[in-house]
């Protein structure tokens, strides 16, 4: 009797392997509606990062210590001392980004599909809860190497939990563990960013990925109009869209890799709680709010301004119960569409004055400040003046500003 | 008749199966809370009282210093007239404020906002003043009350 001979009466003298194989089998050659092509590779590009993720996040535990003496320390012992630590640090880094990237883009796509129109609004509700528990891993996992850029980052992103009234000062006191961001911070951002959130992801994506196959993807056609797929016409998951997804992996590795080395993040200088760097801004994730944030002054403005950044969250989760038409062609769904894109663009030009804010830039030969709400303000003669024509000597920066990258 | 369909007993069981629910939930509230209250973060440092500033006594008239009372910065400086300290932590979004000694202001690195030697707003977006912390000199030493 053979090897695989042997496991295999093991395993049917002792389970249902009938099923079981039957099971494996119509998932693997499940087919997938015509028009699967490039465009639905962002959701397996999200897994696959991450798993990336998970992986590369393990082996910096290894090195890892989450104190303020130590954190900052142990990260440059895992980029100089640690065989391959460079590597996987820049891995986690610049995959933690283009997680977000593939999720954002796979909403997009199955935005613009129509895709969460019914039967599949459950999907879409619990993609918006991945889209939240992945841009909390990125806040959280930015405090960990306790650099000066993360601590004061994570300072004023933290502070914004004050302006929620009422609850918004035990809010703040509670996220951070005490008054200010201290070791009491790093501890609970460590443990939710290695804990805490792993899990809950794996069970948000558990959930997503059962609901995904048990209504399989959507067609074009109208909500109720979809006639169920034709084996010859539909594409087979195995090997067709397997083979889609290996191919975009492969290049994701490659880009991962390309970015660790050609573009390496720093590690930077170690936390000061008793000096603000110049120019400390989110990552380009939090841009959009950041910018938001900034036009609502006064004695509601802050309140406004968290109503103003939580509409959009608010919107997304309940769009598809929102959006009534039933169909789901681009083409077919003008009011939708436009809403989508107006989203979109405001969200790029928020991001994109919130980057350009405080900096010194020059377009045309003519030097300008841009100040914090994204005006531009001519600096004469391109010497740098103390006070700034036009603004008020506030808005002066002092020394040169450089962009933040 | 099977025991499922006998009225009586079907009384008892589902009195019993409802009281089992219940201390079910008792006992998992019971244990949530605890749960709850120790993410609660613990306070730290103890009762209000003076805090001795580290090289307070050096502080010559002009010059000033930031300093950590009980965890939170503050700016303790020596003008002409005395000592003078303030919270160092910006009203807008939590950054700390820098002493300019030559515009006699404080300056926000973070959105640029601007307040006076009293810790009142001139410009910007922050939405209150700095608050003002009692400060002493007891026998050339500087204590901060927090
Ligand atoms: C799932 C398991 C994960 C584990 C165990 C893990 C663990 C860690 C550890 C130990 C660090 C500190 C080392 C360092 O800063 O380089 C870190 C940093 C970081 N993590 Fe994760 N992580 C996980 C997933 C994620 C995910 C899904 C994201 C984002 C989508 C993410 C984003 C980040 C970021 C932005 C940093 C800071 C990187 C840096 O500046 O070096 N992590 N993570
Ligand atoms: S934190 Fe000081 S101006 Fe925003």
């Amino acid at each position: 009797m053979s090897l695989k001979n042997g496991i295999t009466n093991f395993l049917d003298s002792r389970y249902d392997m009938e099923t079981a194989g039957g099971f494996l089998k119509k998932q693997l050659g499940k087919r997938l509606p015509p028009h699967t092509g490039w465009l639905h590779v962002f959701g397996s590009l999200s897994l696959f990062l991450f798993i990336s993720q998970t992986i590369t996040g393990i082996l910096l535990l290894m090195y890892y210590r989450p104190t303020p003496d130590e954190a900052h320390k142990s990260i440059q012992f895992i980029t100089a001392e640690v065989h391959f630590g460079w590597l996987y640090r820049q891995v986690h880094a610049w995959g933690a980004s283009l997680m977000i990237l593939m999720v954002v883009l796979h909403m997009i796509r199955t935005y613009f599909c129509g895709a969460y129109k019914k039967p599949r609004e459950l999907t879409w509700v619990t993609g918006v809860f991945i889209f939240i528990v992945t841009i909390t891993f990125g806040f959280t996992g930015y405090l960990l190497p306790w650099n000066q850029i993360s601590f004061w980052a994570t300072t004023v992103g933290t502070e914004s939990a004050n302006k929620v009234p009422y609850i918004g000062g035990w809010l703040r006191y509670f996220i951070r563990g005490g008054d200010v961001v201290t070791g009491e911070t790093l501890s609970r951002f460590f443990v939710v960013h290695v804990i805490i959130l792993p899990w809950l992801l794996t069970g948000l994506l558990v959930v997503h990925l059962f609901l995904m196959r048990a209504t399989n993807l959507a067609t074009l056609e109208p909500v109720d109009e979809e006639k169920p797929l034709e084996p010859k016409y539909g594409i087979p998951f195995f090997p067709v869209h397997v083979c889609k997804e290996s191919v975009v992996v492969m290049l994701m590795i490659a880009v991962l890799v390309t970015l660790a080395v050609v573009s390496p993040w720093e590690i930077g200088e170690p936390a000061n709680p008793l000096l603000t760097p110049e120019h400390i801004k989110p990552e380009w994730y939090f841009l959009p709010s950041y910018q938001l944030l900034k036009y609502f002054e006064g004695p509601y403005g802050a309140f406004m301004g968290i109503i103003a950044c939580s509409v959009p969250f608010a919107l997304l989760l309940f769009w598809p119960f929102l959006d009534r038409s039933k169909y789901r062609h681009p083409r077919q769904r003008p009011v939708a569409v436009s809403v989508g894109l107006i989203g979109l663009v405001g969200a790029l030009i928020l991001g994109t004055l919130g980057h350009f804010s405080e900096t010194n830039q020059t377009f045309f030969g003519q030097r300008y400040h841009i100040d914090h709400y994204g005006r531009p303000h001519r600096l004469e003669g391109g010497v740098q003046s103390e006070t700034v024509p036009g603004a008020d000597s506030a808005h002066a920066p002092s020394g040169d500003a450089k962009p933040s990258h | 008749m099977s025991r499922e369909d006998a009225p009586k007993s079907f009384n008892r069981r589902g009195f019993l199966e409802w009281i089992i629910a219940a201390c079910s939930a008792i006992t998992a509230a019971a244990m949530v809370v605890p749960g709850l209250l120790y993410l609660w973060p613990a306070a730290k440092g103890g009762k209000a009282e003076d805090v001795e500033v580290k090289g307070g006594e050096n502080l010559k008239p002009g010059e000033h210093s930031t300093v950590q009372v009980r965890g939170k910065a503050v700016i303790v400086r020596r003008d002409p007239g005395g000592l003078a300290a303030y919270s160092a932590v910006c009203t807008h979004l939590g950054c700390l404020v820098k002493w300019d000694a030559g515009k006699e202001q404080f300056l926000c690195p973070c959105h640029a906002a601007v307040f006076n030697a009293r810790g009142q707003v001139v410009s910007g977006p922050a939405p209150a003043p700095l608050p003002e912390y009692k400060v002493k000199d007891v026998g050339g030493k500087v204590y901060v009350s927090t």
